[in-house]
């Protein structure tokens, strides 16, 4: 006994759309006048009607859909593929020749379909009756299956041993021609259900497994969600190209020299030179940072507060201006985003002490309307709930404390303070190799070649080869 | 004893399906008739009624506590055999209902597949009744009104197989199967010989292969052998008197 998923889903399993149109042309070849032309197979004795030569079937095919014939081969051969046509002298071989060899419809019950996939069961079952048919005499990758089978579904194998035998004496029944018949059908369907090892399954459409849209009716409801999706994709914002590759063409300029890679670090590369400068000095915290660090404090206020020692040189601002709360409100809630689920709510409780509950230490100053939101969000604390505050007061800071910290002494010093590295002295021996650009860079070339060709055309200009040289 | 009666009863619903599922391979195609429709309904109403009787049997087997662990070893057995059954029974009507009304048979012009089978179902069916021969009754509107009865009784399996499932506790993972791999070659009863016969037809060339033992040759060859022993005792009289003449 199988589980039956197929119990309440199954019943509504479609049909792949293209097996319906498959069937659709099939039926259409079985019309009495128009349909296809019938001959005889003869066998030793026996006649067996209704066979059709590759022949007559592309000559139908053109006929009918009036297509040509590159395009009736390719139809015929996807008719022969999916099970719908087989071939009757080699059937292994699912192709469609255009010749004399025959070929004949396969019944309905041995359509292929994703409606009523091929079981296991029926599978063993149609192994045993091979088995007992041929004495014995499976095909290699038969009985590999079947031993398989075997083991996966023990438990009802006497009924697969009971159900063979009882199925080949009811065949018996049926004349000749039929058995002959039956048995062709059987082999073809399950030639195609479970195709020989190294032969395509065209069962399996991995990953471009077709839509089975059939489910989706036309209606007026359809339509009514078709409609709403576009408008709201039509009230989104969209930003022309020209804007915002001009913000793209200046976020470069600005970061030119701060690139390593367009730049060449300072003092020098440390892959190359197995010198670590440049790490020590970039550091998290050093006494003394770098000059072009401290430039970049100077961008964006992100840029500040992403940066430890940015931050502690603000916080030393701040503190002097009596608004230090502001940036340690700040740093504790990006911690609760950033931190441990398990102390949300403790650390929720001490922002909530120290910064917004009213008379406390350090109280931040946040409109109403935020505020109270907030306090509505802390009966439930989860991790976000004190974006809008944060948000509030960053906006607060970058708009009054920080463009103040830009044209205070306490950056200009600090600016005047920090170091350019000196580039690592070329060492005595000639045919060392330079350290800042030694390895050179693709920008680098370019940004040679295009001045160079820039002075060239400035043509006559004294001082080229000397410019040239002094820009590497 | 119950074991016994349990056995014939899940052979006979083996052989319903059996058949059942070979007169549904013949929907559509061109041995498609009022008869076979007609044969449908008959073998499907006996089906049903074995799975009931084999139901209630069986549950009744296996609801009582005190039977011993073999026979309660076997009864869950054939209770695996029973669903399987069943569940080839349900999945077979269910098709046939599918194929049935795709292709009805009181239409001006009939598309059914030309497949090549021409005969008729009735023996099979006949063996599936258990009768000598078959007594066709129907009306003429059986393809449409059978379907709607169809429809009740698929709704009766599946019904029936949900309460199978959900009432009786049976592990069918956990039975064994008394089989081993290859043992419908043994005990090769008449299952083997006609069809022996018919190997290697749609194989590379239709080649076929007589053997013996199908109605239809077996008389024939009958014949053959017995003008063979007239012609040869003609001779041997013949000789006899040319001998004695000389």
């Amino acid at each position: 006994m199988t589980i039956n998923t197929l119990a309440k889903g199954g019943w509504h399993r479609e049909q792949m759309s293209c097996f319906r149109k498959m069937e659709k042309v099939i039926v259409a070849m079985q019309d009495p006048d128009m349909g296809m032309k019938m001959r005889n197979q003869r066998l030793l004795i026996t006649v067996i009607p209704h066979a059709m030569t590759g022949h007559d079937i592309i000559a139908w095919l053109i006929h009918s859909y009036s297509i040509c014939e590159e395009e009736a081969l390719h139809l015929s051969g996807l008719l022969v593929r999916y099970g719908y046509i087989y071939p009757l002298k080699e059937p292994r071989s699912l192709v469609l020749r255009p010749d004399e060899s025959p070929y004949r419809f396969q019944t309905p019950y041995f359509w292929t379909s994703t409606r009523w996939p091929a079981s296991e069961l029926d599978y063993a079952i149609y192994l045993a009756k091979k088995n007992i048919r041929k004495q014995g005499e499976l095909m290699e990758y038969e009985k590999t299956r079947y031993s398989l089978l075997h083991k996966r579904i023990n438990h009802t194998w006497d009924f697969v041993v009971m159900q063979a035998r009882e199925q080949l004496r009811a065949s018996k029944q049926r004349r000749k021609a039929d058995r002959i018949v039956l048995e062709c059908q059987e082999q073809a369907y399950w030639l195609i259900n479970r195709p020989p090892p190294g032969a395509h399954s065209v069962l399996d459409m991995g990953l471009e497994r077709p839509n089975t849209s059939a489910g989706v009716t036309l209606n007026s409801e359809h339509y009514k969600s078709e409609i709403e999706t576009s408008r709201r994709a039509l009230g989104r914002n969209r930003v022309k190209s020209s804007i915002c590759l001009e913000s793209f063409v200046k976020y470069s300029e600005q970061y030119q020299n701060h690139d390593p890679i367009m730049q060449g670090s300072l003092p020098s590369n440390p892959w190359i030179s197995d010198d670590t400068a440049y790490w020590t000095m970039n550091s998290e915290m050093v006494p003394i940072p770098t000059r072009l660090r401290v430039e970049r404090w100077s961008f964006s206020f992100m840029e500040l507060l992403n940066d430890g020692m940015g931050r502690r040189e603000f916080m030393t601002y701040l503190e002097k201006e009596f608004s230090a709360e502001n940036l340690c409100f700040w740093q504790a809630c990006e911690d609760i985003k950033h931190g441990e689920s398990s102390r949300i709510i403790e650390k929720v409780e001490m922002i909530y002490k120290n910064f917004l509950a009213p008379g406390a230490a350090r109280w931040v100053n946040i409109d109403s309307k935020t505020m109270d939101k907030t306090l509505e969000g802390i009966r439930n604390p989860h991790r976000f709930v004190m974006d809008d505050a944060q948000m509030h007061i960053y906006f607060l800071m970058k708009k009054d404390s920080y463009p103040r910290y830009l044209k205070s002494d306490l950056y200009k010093n600090m600016l005047a303070k920090a170091i350019v590295p000196q580039e690592t002295k070329k060492s005595v021996f000639p045919f060392v190799r330079r350290q800042r650009h030694s390895n050179p860079s693709p920008a680098q070339a370019v940004a040679q070649a295009t001045e160079e060709d820039g002075h060239a055309k400035g043509a006559g200009q004294a001082g080229t080869n000397s410019a040239a040289g002094s820009n590497v | 004893m119950g074991k016994d009666e349990c056995k014939t009863m899940l052979d006979a619903l083996n052989k319903v399906t059996a058949c059942y599922r070979h007169l549904v391979i013949a929907l559509g195609s061109t041995s498609d008739s009022q008869n076979l429709r007609e044969e449908l309904k008959r073998t499907r109403k006996k089906a049903q009624e074995l799975a009931v009787a084999n139901r209630t049997k069986l549950t009744s087997l296996l609801k009582d506590k005190s039977i011993s662990k073999e026979d309660r070893a076997e009864y869950e057995r054939l209770w695996v055999l029973f669903s399987s059954s069943m569940e080839l029974l349900e999945v077979d009507m269910k098709r046939s209902l599918e194929i049935g009304q795709d292709f009805p048979l009181k239409v001006p012009t009939r598309h059914l597949i030309q497949t090549g089978m021409t005969g008729s179902t009735t023996t099979v069916a006949a063996r599936a009744m258990s009768v000598q021969n078959m007594k066709y009754e129907a009306d003429s509107n059986i393809d449409t009104a059978d379907l709607r009865d169809l429809q009740c009784e698929i709704s009766q399996v599946s019904q029936m197989m949900e309460e199978m499932e959900m009432k009786v506790q049976v592990a069918p993972w956990a039975v064994e199967a008394k089989q081993e791999a290859g043992a419908e070659l043994k005990s090769n009863m008449s299952v083997g010989n006609s069809s022996v016969g018919v190997i290697s037809i749609c194989e590379e060339e239709p080649k076929e292969e007589e053997g013996g033992g199908s109605r239809d040759s077996g008389f024939a060859s009958i014949c053959a052998v017995v003008i063979f022993l007239v012609i040869v005792t003609v001779a041997v009289v013949l000789g006899y008197l040319v001998i004695n003449m000389s």
